[in-house]
Formats: structure tokens, sequence, C-alpha cells
């Protein structure tokens, strides 16, 4: 240690030198291990994909544009809702998976869902992200009858969650037992977003379904 | 009784150990210890940022201005910080969602600044990183110790893998925050009573020492 | 608590006869009975095991406790069996053995004996067991079945023998075919607060809905202790004053959405609780003024938690936080000694 004698000059070299290594570590850091975040992001998209769409093998992903125009994601556009459409190994179009996200009862829970365009009805659905209630609320992301209630959800009619066990319509979905409100928040947000991106699929279905 | 220099990495992983010696980082130990991988992936992000932050400080402590000394182990910390930042999310995405904002956290861990101005400031390179290890495997112990209560009561599982099948009946409480406060207290209790049972084992034996006169040391 | 102790705490003179903590217990058990005896009639076989199992939990996990830490055992002062008395009555009946066992765990080891055994405990030991068992076991806790079903006598609920740390079994099953018609497995309160359904109020005097004692003979039960000058009327009628009162400006408010103050009053655990846990002597004030300040309290919390928080009951949260308080209330509350001018009160 030089001690209580160091000039001002000394130590401002002395910062300089550190924040320079600093500066080249953490660059270096950045460079080597991008490439493999972005691996790591889209095989994470890739499977949450094929999870809602069994089989699929390609994904084309679209964004809404502010005026209701659909771009590909390739020409560079973003900000908008996206869609992503499956296609299996054989080219054949298997149905388009969305993003929606609703105030739950701890905090937004953020979710993917496949939706078939021919048939109107959800497929299936899975949470991205989420904060409630471990062993409750968080059932609605794993229960698997709770997830039953969307193999085939209609859409043509308003979706809404009903008490557990009080389901009687296609378009309403099972809540769990003890997590009325999560299961709730799951139907608006699915209600909300079906009423918002169904009738631009529609009005774009074919190019959609063709995967330009 | 003598006082030999510990071993510096057996010092951290066991008679220093951060979590119930020291009680450093409650931070993390108490926000995500709710599952056993979480605790293990903070554990060693912990150990890598303090082995990284003390190796370095430890191979420019001969040119670091007295006055500048804090400013430079805190820009270092925040490096190693930062790229482990990178690491984890090149090695699992899923991972680094779990930890959450607890990874840039580790800046603020008190364990890796005082290891820097208490071991590293003052020793040379490598006992340094062995304290880093050490302190680091120490706090990865901890942790696990947590997650294990937490998770196995909390979800029934161990790693993920279902210790009493499908039909476990889940204790919610210790996924949520006072579950973190009350096995953080029940391992404490059981750490407490070892060590006061082995120092009053101690105690007696050098008790019985100081009878013999001619043996006894200054 | 070795030895007999005098149990008037209050300023002097005392003119009370030496009247030991035994003998105060023992007649609080006395004065349980009744509810215990109408709980176990009420809900059948289940809920007499249930209330047999949580009372001798509660005095054995005393009575090894104390043998382990090699001191004299406590057990014989009754209050680990009013504990579990307590503990049992606030629990569902089909609740799953294995889960009153741990609650009787929880109440007695952190609960009481942490803190030092009777005399020292900071909060009544009955609701942290309960406290923590509605934290870990939300769903068993709240999940009530029927009373008066029709073999109540000849057959367990089967949840109460699910296998420890397993799930009940579900009650779909035996709720068909035991229901009292229109049954939903929620309490008054719960229904009242998510759906608006009122109860009768006529049952719930007589506690024959589902989920609830009947009041008239919480109070007679409350009112033999208190002419016994076993217990302070005061922190009862405080904390009944402060629900109503508090109730009744809800129900001012917005009578569609909060119900009356009568109602308010006879639903869920408030006489329950305010008659035989708010009273707790180590866990209260001890001063008069202290005692009002308290219940009133724990009365005005009670429906605060109710009708604007996201449970349908609350007594339990307004009494353990009442009992956090009460240490600061004493501090508040001096007695004055006699003749002495408010100024020269030492602090």
């Amino acid at each position: 240690m030089t001690g209580a004698t160091t000039k001002s000059a000394q130590m401002i070299r002395f910062l300089g030198f550190v924040s320079l290594l600093c500066g080249v570590l953490i660059v270096g850091a950045h460079i080597t291990s991008q490439s493999r975040i972005r691996v790591n992001q889209e095989e994470i998209l890739r499977e949450s994909l094929a999870q809602l769409l069994p089989g699929m093998t390609r994904q084309v992903i679209y964004i809404v544009t502010p005026t209701g125009k659909l771009a590909s994601a390739a020409s560079g556009e973003s900000g908008g809702k996206r869609i992503f459409a499956g296609f299996d190994a054989g080219g054949k179009f298997l149905g388009v998976v969305l993003e929606a996200s609703e105030r739950g009862y701890a905090d937004v829970i953020s979710a993917m869902y496949a939706y078939s365009p021919g048939s109107q009805t959800i497929t299936g659905f899975s949470v991205l992200e989420m904060k409630e209630t471990p062993g409750l609320g968080n059932k609605i992301g794993s229960d698997p009858d709770f997830l039953a209630n969307f193999k085939a959800l209609d859409t043509t009619h308003p979706v809404a969650a009903v008490k557990h066990g009080k389901k009687t319509n296609p378009w309403e979905i099972d809540a769990i037992s003890g997590a009325t409100i999560s299961s709730r928040a799951v139907g608006r947000m699915l209600a909300a977003s079906v009423q918002e991106m169904a009738p631009i699929i529609a009005r774009h279905r074919d190019r959609i379904e063709r995967g330009n | 009784m003598k006082e030999t220099a510990p071993n510096p990495f057996i010092n951290g992983l066991w008679r220093q150990n951060p979590t119930f010696v020291q009680i450093l980082g409650m931070c993390p130990t108490l926000a995500i210890t709710n599952s056993v991988q979480n605790a293990i992936a903070m554990g060693l992000a912990t150990a890598f940022v303090l082995i990284c932050s003390n190796g370095l400080i430890a191979a420019i402590r001969k040119h670091v201005p007295k006055q500048v000394r804090i400013a430079t182990y805190i820009a270092i910390i925040a490096t190693a910080v930062t790229v482990t930042d990178y690491l984890v999310k090149a090695i699992s995405i899923s991972v680094y969602k779990a930890l959450g904002p607890f990874i840039p956290l580790i800046v603020a861990n008190c364990l890796v600044l005082e290891r820097a101005e208490g071991f590293a400031a003052k020793k040379p390179v490598i006992p340094s990183m062995m304290d880093g290890a050490g302190m680091g495997l120490g706090f990865a112990f901890g942790l696990t110790c947590l997650g294990t209560v937490r998770e196995v009561l909390g979800a029934g599982t161990f790693l993920g893998i279902h210790l009493f099948g499908p039909n476990f009946e889940p204790w919610v409480l210790f996924l949520l925050p006072p579950g973190g406060f009350i096995s953080l207290a029940i391992w404490l209790l059981i750490f407490a009573s070892y060590r006061e049972r082995k120092d009053r084992r101690e105690r007696a034996r050098a008790a019985l020492l100081t009878i013999q006169p001619a043996e006894v040391q200054s | 608590m070795s030895g007999t102790t005098i149990i008037e705490v209050r300023t002097s003179p005392h003119l009370h006869g030496p009247m030991t903590v035994e003998t105060i217990m023992r007649h609080v058990i006395y004065a349980l009975l009744p509810i215990a005896a109408f709980f176990s009639w009420h809900f059948g076989l289940s809920a007499a095991l249930l209330l047999a199992v949580t009372t001798a939990g509660c005095v054995l996990a005393e009575h090894t406790a104390c043998r382990l830490s090699g001191k004299r055992s406590t057990v014989n002062d009754y209050s680990a069996a009013i504990t579990g008395l307590l503990l049992g009555l606030t629990l569902p009946p089909g609740l799953p053995l294995w889960m009153a066992v741990v609650g009787c765990l929880v109440a007695i080891l952190p609960g009481k004996l942490l803190f030092g055994g009777l005399g020292s405990n900071v909060f009544n030991p009955a609701l942290v067991g309960r406290a923590f068992l509605q934290a870990a076991f939300p769903v068993a806790v709240t999940n009530y079945t029927p009373g008066l079903a029709a073999n109540r006598f000849v057959e367990f609920i089967p949840s109460t023998w699910a296998v420890p740390l397993m799930k009940p079994a579900p009650l779909n099953d035996w709720l068909a075919k035991v229901a009292v018609d229109g049954f939903t497995g929620a309490t008054p309160l719960a229904m009242q607060k998510f759906d608006h359904i009122y109860s009768e109020l006529g049952p719930l005097l007589w506690g024959l809905g589902p989920g609830s004692l009947p009041g008239c003979l919480i109070l007679l039960c409350g009112a033999y202790l208190v002419v016994r000058g076993m217990m302070d009327w005061r922190i009862t009628a405080s904390m009944i004053a402060g629900a109503a009162a508090t109730g009744g400006i809800f129900h001012l408010v917005n009578p569609a959405l909060y119900p009356d103050p009568v109602w308010v009053v006879f639903t869920g655990g408030l006489l329950l609780g305010a008659t035989f846990m708010a009273t707790d002597p180590v866990a209260s004030p001890v001063t008069p003024r202290g005692m009002w300040i308290y219940g009133l309290l724990m009365g005005v919390l009670t429906v605060l938690i109710r009708n604007l928080g996201g449970l349908p009951e609350g007594v339990m949260y307004a009494i353990l936080f009442g009992n956090a308080l009460s240490p600061l209330i004493d501090r508040l509350t001096p007695p004055r000694p006699y003749g002495a001018r408010k100024a020269q009160v030492p602090q």
C-alpha cells in the first residue's frame, strides 16, 4: 500500500486502470456469452410453442402493426403484438400461438395460448410468468384438471371462468377450487385477447396459414 | 488454547459459515431458497463472484491507494457480478428467471465486500481465492439447507423429484416468505445447540488440563 | 409455573382469596366442556375425535418437551389441555388428524414453551397453532363439512383419517351421500363475503349453521366464569362492542354489501375468540382501561379484516395482533395509585 502520501494523479491513474480492466472483462464476457444466450432464448421459445402445438417443427413470427396490418418479424417491425404460426414437418399449418397477460391475485400473469382459426377454439394454454400463491393460485400453470379446460375451448362466445364444478358450456373454464381469483384472471385474459386478436387473424388467415 | 491460522477454505465452509455463524447475506437467504435448485444456483453464483473478486483484489492489493480502495473493490465486485449474470443467462434461462433480480443484487451482499476488505486486501492470491471458495460454498451450503426444508415440506420434492408421491399435501407456508424465516430459525437453533454442546465439552476438557500445573502453557 | 401463585395482579388491596392457576384453569375447562359437547353432537364422531386428539396432543407435547429439557412437567396446571380444546374448536371437524397434531406441536413448542411456558407466552398458543395451520394448509383448514349429518355418530368424515403428509381424499362422494340440500362447503361468512348470500340468523344463534358454534351457549359458559370471578368481562364486552360498532358503520354505508351488527357478532369465531381466547390472562393487558382499549381494538380489526381484507374471517389475526400490542397497552395505561395525581404517576 502506498500510504497517505499518494498523489491525486496517482489515484486517478489507478482508478482509470481498474475501470479499464473491468470494462474489458465485462465486454469480453458479453461478447462471448451473447450467441449462447440468443440460442437459449430461441430454444425456450420453441419449446413453449411446441408444447402448445404438438408436432410443431417450424414457426413463423408475425407482428401486428398499429394499423391492424400484419408484418413478418423478419422485416424488422417491432413493438406490436406477436402472432406465432406453427407448422409441422410436412409444412402443414397447426395453429397460432398468442401472448396474453392480465392482473392476477398477486401480480400480472403472462401466458401463451394456442388458437385454432379454423374451429375458433383455444387448444392449449401455458403460463410464462406469475407470482400467484404457491400451492393455490400457481396451480393455473400445472393443475391437469384446469389445463384440460383448454383442449377445445369455444371462443365464439365470450370465454369466462366459473366456480369449480359448475362448467356446463364449452366456452366456460372450470376454476380451481381455492384459486378462483387466479382462475378468473385467466378467463378475463383469454376473453380480452381473443376479442382483440381473432378478427385480425381471421382477416389475414390465408397469409398466416401459408406461412409467408 | 492453540490458535493456529485456520485453513481459509475450511474456515469459510464451516467455522465462520456465512449463513449460520456470521449471519450475512440474509436477503438472498430468505428470498430464493424456496427450492433446492434455486438455492444451489444462487450459492454457486455467489461463490463464483467471491472467488473472482477475492482473487483480483488480492492480485492488485499492493498497488491500491488507501483512499480509493472501497471504490476499487466495488468496481471489481460489480464486474464479477455482471460477468456472472451473463454466465447464468448463457447456462440456463430458466434458472436466470427463477433467480430474478437477486443475481445483480449479489453486489450488495455484505459478505462479498466483507471478504474483500477483511481477507483479500491483506493476503496473497491463492489463499484469497481459497477463502472465497470456502465462504461461497459455505453460503451455498447454508442456502441448500434452507432450500431442502422448504422444498421438501412446501412441495414434497427434492430437486424436483417427488418424495412422497402425487398425493402429498404441500405445506404452502414454507414456499411463502414466512417459511423462509421459520426454516432459518430451525437451522440456527440446530447449529447453535450443536456449537453450545461442543463449547461445553471443550471447556470441560480445558478445565481438566489446568489441573496439571506443569503442563499449562501461558 | 411452579408452586401456587395468586393470579389477582391488579393494584392492591388484594381482597380475593387464594385462587390458584390450577383452580382457574380447571374451571375454564368446565366452561369449555358444554361447547365441546355441542361441537361433538353437531358434527359427530370426527369432531369428538378431533377434540380428543388436539387436547391429548397439546398435553403430550408439553409433557415431552418439559421432560426432554430436564424440567418438571407443567401439564398439571391444565393450560395445555385448554390450548388443545380451543385449538380443536377452531378447526373444521373433518380436518385430517395429522394436521391437527402439527397444529398442537406448533401451538405448544414455539407458541408457548419457547417463550418460557405459561405466564410468558406473548400470543395465545391455540391461535398460534391455528394461524400456522391456516397458512400451511389453507384449503383443508377452511373446508367445513355439514353438521347434523344423519350417520354422524356411526361414521367418521373420510378426510379425518388421511395418511400423514398426504392429501385427504376428495369428499364429493361422501358429501353427496350425506349432504343437506344446497350445501356448498362454505361457512356463512364466506358465502356472505364472496357470493353475498345471507344465512338465516336464527340457526346461527343456536349453532346449527355450518362452521359456527352457538353464540348463546358460548356467552352462557363465559358468564359462568365471570360470575365465579375467574374472567374479566371487559375484554369480551369491549371486543363485541368494537365489532358491532364497526360493523354497524359499514352496514349503514352500504347495507347491500355489509351485514348488520347482530349478524357480525354471531357469525364466525367472534364470540368464541372474544370469550375464551382474547381473555387469555397472560397475553392481554391487566388494567381495566387497558382491557377496554385492547378489546375495542380487536373488535374493530376483526370487522376491518372481514370487510376489507382478502379473508372471510378476521378474529384470529385480530386477536394475535391484539396480543402483540398488549404490552404496549399496559405501558400506556398504568394504574394510578390511590390518591395520586395524574402528573405524579411514575413512568
